[in-house]
């Protein structure tokens, strides 16, 4: 058979050609024909004929050639089109005579292709297409970040590429439409849409220049800011809009897809770059730095380019940068630096539903091999009946590829439906995800899956199906299942078993991560606590004392509502995505040789925060009112901050003082712990010690302005919804132009920041619940299938005395052989593959021996309850039916 | 002339694949070996000739291929595949158990 297989596949061209390239084969024909009228011609002409009778001889001879062409032409749609015509009309005939089957199979496939085209799209969509940029191959991406003035040094000597930068999460309060809206924006270098090869669709973008001090009055809006708040206005450009109490005038409006930095991005500003201010022109927004390669240039040659401009950078700054700073400088893809954290994640993603697939197909062709067992009386009568081996083989794989149509079908409808799925589970945080469709390369890629499929599941059991009848001929007992059959099904259901047990490995792996990380303290309160981000306008904030009684105004103003506790706030609630930092001089401390201060994460609170927070004063005591009102400078660590830099002793009393001022900030008190950068961790590794401040006139955020937005925490029982209005109407009577965003309960940013884990968890479990659903429909299936078939063997066994027990012995034993088989294998194979989910995981390894004997045991339970089903079937055979039956 | 007996059904197939075995040729020079080796015996009418032709290249037996001719023009040329040597091995047999069998009757004598 393999034979008939390898030379008719030999001949798929020609017949594709007969089907799709008939213009040339007729061409070709033609030239055939032609040149063999001319040698007759010429054969005649020896034999002395004259020009005209040898023409006219050799012509008739091939019956005017017209006989022929029709004969040939027959030949060639005979071999393609007709066959398959036959194939498949015989095809849906057989299927629609057992429609259960193929009910089943459908739906099995539809699982698994619609499973992997729902992650496909996703994959395709955040890793696999380009950015949505012109050439976006030559976009690059320089690692680190940069003040600037690093900007500044690098656009203007960069011979390699055209360099940009920006600075995300730059929020405004627009005004004067209205309530005020909070707005996202990004702070961007005039040539940020220039590199990024994108103009506006209504007036223009910036112009070199214009992202410096006193230019830079101006904004581009996003097209669905354009359209929601200014209802698409024609007229938008020369318009002032108030952001932040400023008027900036509009220049220009983007196209609809352009999101960049981010899908928040609502609206982009020119950087404010002001060389005269040493505090914001070195130690202001730290920013990540893109730039586009000029023509000739690689990537390579402006990596270098980077590597050398910053070591000359280095000494520009007005202190002491340590070596280490951005020692490991790259370049890289924009894309890379844009998506290269999820990719680990979705690639997972990918291969777990990769395996769930390879179960649907083994599940597949175990029933399509129980189907070629009972179907063996009709393969054998076709076989008797003339028909070559190779057109059953091909009859039946067109009974596959049609049943994988119709599953591949069903499995797209079902992907649009799983990606809905995929999109609300992931983080939307994620990169690009705004991105993700369906369309056309997802249905080639289904329609891929589905010959894949087809071919996976449709080839062995097909031939098998032949071998077997051409073996067995007409002999036809329908019992005893031949020896090969038996290895295959033997085959699928341990290999079913065996990715199902991988995928429970993981599951169970990633489900006692994430148990650990919500596990975690994170070393403040959690229940009753709502957060809202409050921003006055940034001009509230021009006279000092002004803002800092703004702020106790709007404090004072919320604890006083009703079914409001007290309330206090912070620039940078914990777990909340923002850093806010800043370089420290510690009094008597010795830094190490060429090291610079260490840096610390500030947080500047007013005098109540502690206490709202429930994060315990260890030592010393908490902010006062006097302290906010700028008694004397004072400052609170963390004992993991006062255990490093005072070991062994009283932290209360040292003196640091911030990096650019003068004034020493005495430590009055230490307090406990938070998680502030992730669940995992305290602070992020390169940042050294957190400190918090009191908010008051002297406290002053790293570029050395006070921190105007801030985020509120209120102790209250009122319902979140009802709550978040009160608290705008609050705010709205201390400050009208003042934006209330992000309300939420502190739970639930806690929960937030445990999104990512969560959801990898989530998908896997629910990609192993599918696996394990699949495989043990496949067991129950094969054990049923085995036991009707055995009901002979069965019936004669009761007949001679074997008890329930061994009955049930015989059928479960076998199936339970087989899952243990594929447990085994299975759990061999996870030992190998876990590793690749270490960088996923907290607080658990990714061999956890737990995990594994948990999924073990688990499939063994599943399983077994799979086999004593068709088990207790076998018990009910009765003998004397079965021997009548003979 | 007599007219030359017609071909048996099938053996037309037969006698192709293995003319093609001994060379690559071109249809015309196909139908000039056949008569020449069998001396005027068989005779392939030009008006099927083609489409047998065109049915093996179809089964995968002989694969056709542009060369240019003696005469220096363009001209199609077949030639065996290696699954056409199966078969042709496989006819072959068949063909000798077939002939065998017919004369072994033909020579039973008449009681």
């Amino acid at each position: 058979v393999t034979v008939h297989l390898g030379r008719w596949l030999s001949t798929v061209p020609l017949r594709l050609r007969g089907f799709v390239g008939r213009r040339r084969l007729d061409r070709d024909l033609d030239e055939e024909l032609a040149y063999h009228v001319d040698c007759r011609t010429e054969h005649f002409l020896r034999s002395g004929l004259t020009a005209r009778e040898a023409r006219e001889r050799a012509e008739r001879e091939l019956g005017g050639g017209i006989g022929v062409r029709e004969q040939v032409r027959d030949t060639w749609a005979m071999g393609w089109i007709d066959t398959s015509i036959q194939d498949v009309r015989y095809a849906i005939r057989v299927l629609a005579r057992s429609p259960g089957f193929a009910a089943v199979a459908v739906v099995t496939i539809a699982l698994g292709v619609g499973a992997n085209t729902a992650m496909f799209s996703l994959v395709d969509g955040v890793l696999l297409r380009p950015l949505p940029f012109p050439e976006p191959g030559r976009l690059v991406h320089v690692t680190g970040s940069y003040p600037q003035g690093g900007l500044a040094m690098l656009r203007e000597r960069s011979r390699t590429m055209d360099v940009a930068s920006y600075a995300a999460g730059h929020d405004f309060n627009m005004t004067g439409l209205g309530m005020p809206v909070r707005l996202g924006g990004a702070s961007v270098s005039a040539e940020f849409f220039s590199v990024l090869g994108v103009d506006a669709a209504v007036g223009r973008t910036f112009m070199p220049g214009e992202d410096l001090a006193g230019r830079d009055a101006l904004v581009v809006l996003s097209h669905a800011l354009w359209q929601q708040q200014f209802g698409s206005d024609p007229h938008i450009i020369g318009r002032s809009i108030m952001l932040d109490g400023v008027s900036r005038e509009v220049v220009g409006v983007m196209p609809a897809g352009f999101r960049f930095p981010s899908a928040g991005t609502q609206l982009w500003t020119p950087l404010h770059i002001d060389s005269s201010r040493t505090d914001t022109y070195w130690a202001g927004d730290y920013m990540p730095l893109i730039g586009r390669l000029r023509p000739g240039r690689t990537l390579a040659e402006a990596g270098a380019e980077a590597r050398l401009l910053q070591s000359r950078l280095r000494p520009l700054f007005p202190w002491p940068m340590p070596p280490e700073w951005n020692a490991d400088l790259r370049a890289t893809t924009l894309k890379e630096a844009v998506v290269g954290d999820v990719r680990t994640r979705l690639l997972l993603l990918l291969g777990a539903v990769g395996l769930v697939l390879g179960i649907a197909c083994a599940n597949v062709a175990n029933l399509l091999l129980s189907r070629g067992a009972t179907r063996q009386g009709e393969i054998g009568l076709r076989v008797a009946l003339g028909a070559a081996p190779v057109r059953i083989v091909r009859q039946l794989l067109t009974e596959s590829l049609i049943l994988a149509g119709l599953g591949a079908g069903a499995g797209l409808m079902a992907g649009s439906g799983g990606l809905r799925v995929l999109r609300a589970t992931l983080p939307p945080d994620t990169p690009r995800l705004a991105e993700v469709s369906l369309d056309w390369r997802t249905v080639a890629f289904a329609a891929a899956l589905a010959v894949m499929a087809a071919a996976l599941f449709g080839l062995a059991p097909a031939l098998h199906a032949v071998r077997s009848t051409v073996t067995d001929g007409l002999k036809s007992s329908t019992r005893g299942t031949s020896a090969t059959g038996g290895r295959l099904r033997r085959t699928m259901v341990v290999s079913e078993v065996a990715l199902a047990a991988m995928l429970v490995v993981a599951s169970g792996v990633l489900i006692r991560s994430f148990w650990n990380l919500s596990q975690v303290e994170p070393g403040f309160r959690t229940e009753r606590l709502l957060t809202l981000r409050v921003s006055p306008n940034q001009t509230a904030c021009a006279v000092r004392d002004r803002c800092v009684s703004l702020h106790r105004a709007l404090g004072a103003g919320i604890a006083a509502l009703p079914g409001f506790e007290n309330a206090a706030f912070i620039n940078t609630l914990p777990l909340d995505g923002r850093i806010a930092k800043r370089s420290v001089v510690i009094q008597d401390f010795v830094l190490e040789r060429n090291a610079a201060e260490p840096l610390f994460w500030l947080n500047t609170i007013s005098p109540g925060y502690f206490d709202v927070m429930g994060i315990a004063v260890r030592q010393g005591r908490a902010f006062t009112d006097a302290d906010a009102a700028g008694a004397a400078p004072v400052a609170i660590v963390t004992a993991a901050t006062a255990q490093r830099f005072w070991p062994g002793q009283e932290a209360v009393g040292k003196r640091l003082k911030l990096v650019g001022q003068d004034m020493w900030h005495t430590v009055v008190g230490v307090v406990s712990d938070v998680r502030a950068y992730d669940l995992q961790h305290d602070l992020p590794p390169w940042i050294h010690g957190m400190l918090y401040v009191p908010y008051g006139p002297a406290s002053v955020l790293e570029d050395g302005s006070l921190p105007v937005a801030v985020t509120l925490v209120v102790r209250t029982a009122v319902d979140q919804q009802v709550a978040s209005e009160m608290v705008r109407q609050a705010v709205a009577r201390v400050d009208r132009d003042a934006s209330v965003s992000e309300v939420s309960a502190i739970a639930d940013v806690v929960s937030e920041a445990a999104a990512a884990p969560r959801s990898t968890m989530l998908l896997f479990v629910l990609f192993a619940a599918l696996a394990v659903g699949l495989g043990m429909t496949g067991i129950y299936g094969v054990l049923s299938f085995l036991v009707s078939r055995r009901a002979r063997e069965i019936g004669i066994r009761v007949a001679l005395g074997a008890r329930r027990r061994d009955v049930l012995r015989l059928v479960v034993g076998e199936g339970a052989a087989w899952a243990l088989l594929g447990i085994v294998a299975g759990l061999g194979c996870a030992l190998a593959l876990t590793r690749l989910l270490a960088g996923e995981l907290y607080g658990v390894s990714a061999t956890d021996p737990l995990s594994f004997v948990a999924a073990g045991l688990l499939l063994f339970t599943v399983t077994f309850a799979a086999c004593y089903l068709p088990a207790r079937r076998a018990l009910r055979v009765d003998p004397v039916l079965v021997l009548r039956a003979e | 002339v007599s007219k030359p007996p017609a071909l048996v059904q099938g053996t037309l197939d037969l006698l192709l694949l293995k003319i093609l075995a001994l060379e690559p040729l071109h249809g015309v020079a196909i139908g000039q070996r056949l008569m020449q080796v069998s001396e005027d015996v068989l005779q392939v009418s030009d008006g099927s000739l083609y489409p047998a032709l065109h049915k093996l290249e179809q089964e995968g037996w002989i694969r056709a291929e542009w060369r240019t001719s003696d005469n220096n023009r363009r001209a199609k040329y077949y030639s065996l595949t290696r699954y056409g040597r199966r078969a042709l091995e496989r006819e072959t047999r068949e063909w000798h158990r077939l002939s065998t069998a017919i004369s072994s009757v033909l020579k039973l004598e008449e009681a």
